[in-house]
């Protein structure tokens, strides 16, 4: 049987910028997209705009920070124009703190086995669940998944988060950190991350005579075409912009 | 007392929005022309707008604009050396922002619409100042591409762009792009000397 040529699926509309542009109209609705990106690259403003952009609609959004924490997350990023404490205040941005989840499920250990990772995935889900989250961010995936022992259980660990979050029709954010090896930019610490994920937006810097231009580039969207070029991406003081990078300037 | 070169304010009643015009100025007169397009755009159709310097720094052209008569405090200034090159931010100044290089064309840029969407006024330019001075940074191919996006992107947006360059300094293949681009002339490249 042929599929509907016409059919298009629903998007979760970013709002940052440029991206929606990028991927032809947004996210499409429940994905769990990677973003990875070398430390300094905009990852955590990036996510911040997306969970407000969400919230300035209505929308409940969650961020289970394990970087940071929370309190010092809210105050860096209050200096944006695109935040808005109400939300906050509101209940439509939650912000968690991993180490809080953790305690609170018995997690103070080094190492995750099989247990909890459910666990911890059940955690997460219920949250989402409870609260009716629509937008998720958990930043990062990649200090996640340094608790877990071996390959198999950090893909059994982000196959069922990202089925379950996507059951609830929940679009997520997976920001991973990646290192700059020789130049060259991987997607994932694990290599496995990439392989789940329904989406890739890979950020960077581009070397350019001595300065460093942050870049923004989606390696892989699944249930939408979209551009996989390079953008130039700038942080300014409402939040992430893009345009495409010059094509002489890419590789100088 | 400066005057203002009044044929400039004539041919500016001919632009529009939509309108990229080239701005050939000489190596001694470069200012005055300058403040000649600033003046009217300004006081006589109330645009605001944002002025990329990489020829000097913002500072100093906001000085010598002051000096000739003209307030250009409602103008916001991306200044492409002060920060990188010279090594100096400290000024009185709160409409200046800062790029680190010349050669950070696409921040340039992305710097340009982030002022422009903030902007409160409805009709805006941008002066690109100058061709010459990226042209000592940017490969000619880069600059080329750069000034075709920046030009279609003014055009796209409705924004009055002006690119000021110094004609026999200009770089072959730019300056004929340009001449291909832009859709006004307003040429002061050839200075007489009485």
């Amino acid at each position: 049987m042929l599929g509907n040529a016409s059919y298009e699926r629903d998007r979760c509309i970013t709002g940052i910028r440029g991206l929606d542009e990028i991927l032809r109209g947004g996210i499409p609705y429940g994905s769990a997209t990677l973003v990875a990106g070398t430390c300094g690259s905009g990852k955590t403003t990036l996510g911040m705009e997306f969970l407000m952009n969400g919230a300035k609609s209505g929308e409940a959004c969650a961020h289970f920070s394990a970087t940071e924490p929370s309190v010092k997350l809210l105050e860096n990023i209050r200096q944006y124009s695109f935040f808005d404490m109400t939300t906050v205040d509101r209940g439509l941005i939650n912000v968690f703190d991993m180490d809080v989840l953790f305690s609170w499920l018995g997690l103070d250990k080094s190492t995750f086995n099989l247990d909890d990772i459910d666990a911890m995935v059940k955690a997460i889900t219920d949250i989402v669940n409870t609260i009716g989250v629509t937008r998720l961010v958990i930043d990062s995936v990649t200090s996640l998944c340094y608790k877990i022992p071996n390959e198999q259980l950090i893909r059994d660990f982000l196959f069922k988060l990202g089925k379950s979050l996507s059951t609830l029709g929940c679009t997520t954010l997976l920001i991973a950190e990646i290192t700059s090896v020789g130049g060259t930019a991987h997607r994932s610490a694990f290599g496995v991350e990439e392989a789940i994920a329904d989406g890739i937006i890979v950020l960077g810097d581009v070397e350019r005579m001595g300065n460093l231009l942050r870049y923004l580039q989606v390696v892989k969207m699944r249930g939408t075409d979209h551009s996989r070029a390079k953008y130039a991406l700038e942080i300014t003081r409402s939040g992430v912009m893009l345009t495409p990078m010059l094509k002489w300037g890419v590789s100088q | 007392m400066i005057e203002f070169d009044l044929g400039i304010a004539e041919q500016l009643t001919q632009v529009t929005t939509t309108s990229s015009v080239q701005v050939r100025v000489g190596t001694s007169n470069s200012d005055l022309v300058i403040a000649s397009i600033i003046q009217p755009l300004m006081q006589n159709f109330g645009m605001g707008g944002v002025y990329i310097t990489a020829s000097q720094t913002a500072p100093n052209v906001i000085e010598m604009m002051n000096t000739i008569g003209l307030d250009v405090s409602p103008i916001h200034f991306i200044d492409c050396v002060s920060s990188g090159i010279l090594g100096g931010t400290q000024n009185p100044y709160s409409n200046i922002g800062y790029i680190d290089s010349p050669i950070m064309l696409e921040s340039m840029m992305l710097r340009t619409l982030h002022r422009l969407e903030n902007s409160q006024i409805q009709q805006n330019f941008v002066i690109l100042d100058s061709v010459n001075a990226l042209s000592i940074y940017n490969e000619e191919r880069i600059l080329a591409e750069y000034l075709h996006t920046f030009i279609n992107t003014c055009k796209n947006r409705q924004v009055l762009s002006l690119i000021v360059n110094v004609p026999d300094q200009t770089p072959a293949g730019v300056l004929s792009n340009l001449d291909l681009y832009c859709s006004d002339l307003i040429d002061r490249g050839q200075v007489v000397i009485s």
